[in-house]
């Protein structure tokens, strides 16, 4: 087996050097060649030159998934606490410690393209920024910690194991670490899951309650179906898929393994089309989705608040670190 | 949940041992489990909202460490016993009152300067502890021997700390002080006096008495902070009551931490 966390090389300084964008050319020539490469499947680092357009959208694409992590650790976290067992209190733990890693690895990649840390983490509590609208939800029961860990992080990672061939290098990068260990997860929640259907009754009805909620978030979560030809970020090569073919992908990887735990999907309509090759399922209620992302899903001011006021809490640490010089070795 | 009757080291050293040592050898690995397994819950309660992410990161694996090292104390224990319960029943299914961590770890989470005190203090003092266990139990002595090295980074890590937020300017030292002042009046009771400890002693599973772990770590301590003009922790008369009645903290934690277990009471999980 190739190691999971190996990377590919980065390009040494003097070849980097010798790439046309990076030559002092007029804008529109290094424009010509940054894109020719970049769609053509080529790589860009953090210290090549890079048009506007580019970096912004990365940073943005970054900057909303680094954001996405970090509120994703909140749902969760409240159930830390009450894990049934040391080894699910474990689990839970090394779960919720890896979505803050993956956020300050997310970070470290969107800092590089020039907006400081500190300022990403002002904008999201200003609510200036988005995260994914699957952590604006409420985590009601046990049930919710193992359809969170096997159905959202499967939904999740069938759109970052896109992400590993980025354009983007830094990114792509990154996200093979983060592919990596999300696949933990989805086995820890499928155990979680998988224990609960085989328990006792009203551990049964918490499973299938916990899906019967997070289905519709689950369907939106991967976003509208949108036009190929006009979405920037696939232009760029920063994604590789469209929201449609990441949904259809969940679906067909995810729906046998749900229906084979004897769990059943909320929606009548959800069905294999042969002829078109494609699932059919009831419209996601995307009025839901615009509505939640910008702020007004069940539970996103709560977790912004908890967030603004946990940042006020710590911050006389941070002032701490950062005036005084390092400790002596 | 019952264990599975698989022969083990331990479970044949645990068969020799008669029933005064066994009494004696259970109650000092559920004290050093229950500190473990309190702490820790303590600890993971930073998971995701640690003052910057590198520290989340930091703290989230010693809260998995200090729960790993409950949890293998539980085990260790549960064979002792060998009464039909698992490391997770012990563990869970108690009443508040008959949990036996020391008053240190009965502390509210409280901000960082109190998790740094709390912390500081009984990782030093379980360091002093662990150094008083010997030979008597081989399965303990194997154990011990690898949750000293995984201590040793907790120490670094935490002494750091100390050391930052003493020397941070006078909002940080003032909750650094304010912090030390009510964790250390009860941090001694780590080493309250077993009932077991003279039988402990004479089988050889401790190596000295807990009160001369106190006195090793008291010197641990003054090494530390007396140069950084730090009060050390005050002596205190050892009773019964430093494992016992614990704090509205501890029950609301207790509260909280069974909830899920409780809800399906005998059920998997």
């Amino acid at each position: 087996m190739t190691d999971p966390l190996a990377l590919d090389p980065v390009l040494p300084v003097r070849e980097r050097s010798e790439r046309p964008w990076n030559l002092d050319l007029p804008h529109d020539e290094r424009f010509a060649h940054f894109e020719a490469h970049v769609t053509a499947g080529g790589k860009i680092e953090a210290t090549d030159w890079m048009p506007d357009e580019y970096r912004t959208a990365v940073l943005r694409f970054v900057e909303m998934h680094a954001n996405s992590e970090l509120m994703g650790v909140l749902p969760e976290r409240e159930w830390i606490m009450r894990a049934p067992t040391l080894r699910r209190k474990l689990a839970l733990t090394a779960k919720v410690q890896d979505e803050v890693g993956h956020a300050q690895l997310l970070y470290r990649v969107a800092e590089d393209l020039g907006k400081p840390r500190e300022a990403m983490l002002e904008d999201l509590l200003a609510g200036k920024t988005k995260f994914h609208n699957v952590f604006h939800y409420p985590t009601r029961s046990w049930g919710d910690i193992g359809i969170i860990a096997w159905l959202v992080d499967a939904a999740a990672i069938v759109a970052q194991q896109a992400l590993r061939d980025s354009s983007y290098a830094p990114y792509a990068r990154t996200m093979q670490k983060i592919c990596w260990e999300e696949s933990v997860h989805i086995m820890h929640g499928r155990d979680v899951v998988v224990t609960l259907v085989s328990g006792t009754a009203s551990q049964r009805a918490l499973v299938q309650e916990a899906l019967d909620r997070w289905w519709g978030p689950l369907m939106q979560m991967h976003g509208p179906r949108s036009d190929r030809s006009k979405d920037r970020d696939l232009h760029w090569r920063i994604k590789a898929k469209t929201s449609e073919e990441l949904r259809q992908e969940f679906l067909t990887i995810y729906v046998p393994r749900i229906r084979e735990l004897g769990l059943l999907i909320p929606d009548p309509d959800l069905r294999f089309d042969e002829t078109a090759g494609e699932w059919r399922y009831t419209e996601p209620d995307w009025d839901e989705l615009r509505s939640v992302v910008t702020g007004h899903g069940p539970k996103s001011q709560d977790r912004l608040e908890f967030r603004r006021l946990n940042r006020d809490e710590t911050r006389w640490v941070r002032d701490t670190i950062l005036a005084a010089p390092a400790v002596a070795a | 949940m019952t264990l599975s009757k698989v022969p083990s080291a331990a479970r044949e050293a645990a068969a020799k041992l008669d029933a005064p040592r066994r009494d004696a050898l259970a109650e000092l690995l559920l004290t050093m489990a229950d500190d473990e397994f309190v702490g820790g819950f303590m600890d993971s309660e930073w998971t995701g909202i640690a003052p910057i992410l590198e520290e989340d990161v930091a703290m989230s694996s010693i809260a998995q460490d200090e729960l790993g090292h409950a949890k293998a104390l539980y085990e260790l224990l549960a064979e002792v016993l060998d009464d039909g319960r698992d490391a997770d029943a012990i563990a869970y299914d108690r009443e508040p009152e008959a949990y036996r961590h020391a008053r240190l770890l009965d502390l509210p989470r409280g901000d960082w300067a109190d998790t740094i005190a709390r912390r500081f203090l009984y990782e030093l003092a379980d360091e002093a502890r662990l150094a008083s266990i010997g030979t008597g139990y081989g399965p303990l002595a194997d154990l011990v021997a690898k949750l000293r090295r995984e201590e040793r980074y907790h120490r670094m890590h935490v002494v750091a700390w100390v050391e930052r937020l003493a020397n941070g300017g006078r909002i940080a030292r003032g909750r650094l002080e304010a912090a030390l002042a009510v964790a250390a009046a009860v941090a001694p009771t780590v080493f309250t006096r077993l009932d077991g400890e003279p039988e402990l002693l004479r089988a050889g599973i401790l190596s000295r008495p807990l009160a001369a772990a106190d006195a090793a770590w008291r010197v641990d301590l003054t090494r530390i902070l007396v140069p950084l003009e730090l009060a050390l922790p005050p002596t205190i008369e050892h009773g019964p009551e430093g494992r016992a009645g614990h704090s509205d903290a501890f029950r609301w934690l207790w509260r909280e931490f069974t909830s899920v277990r409780r809800s399906e009471v005998g059920a998997a999980w």
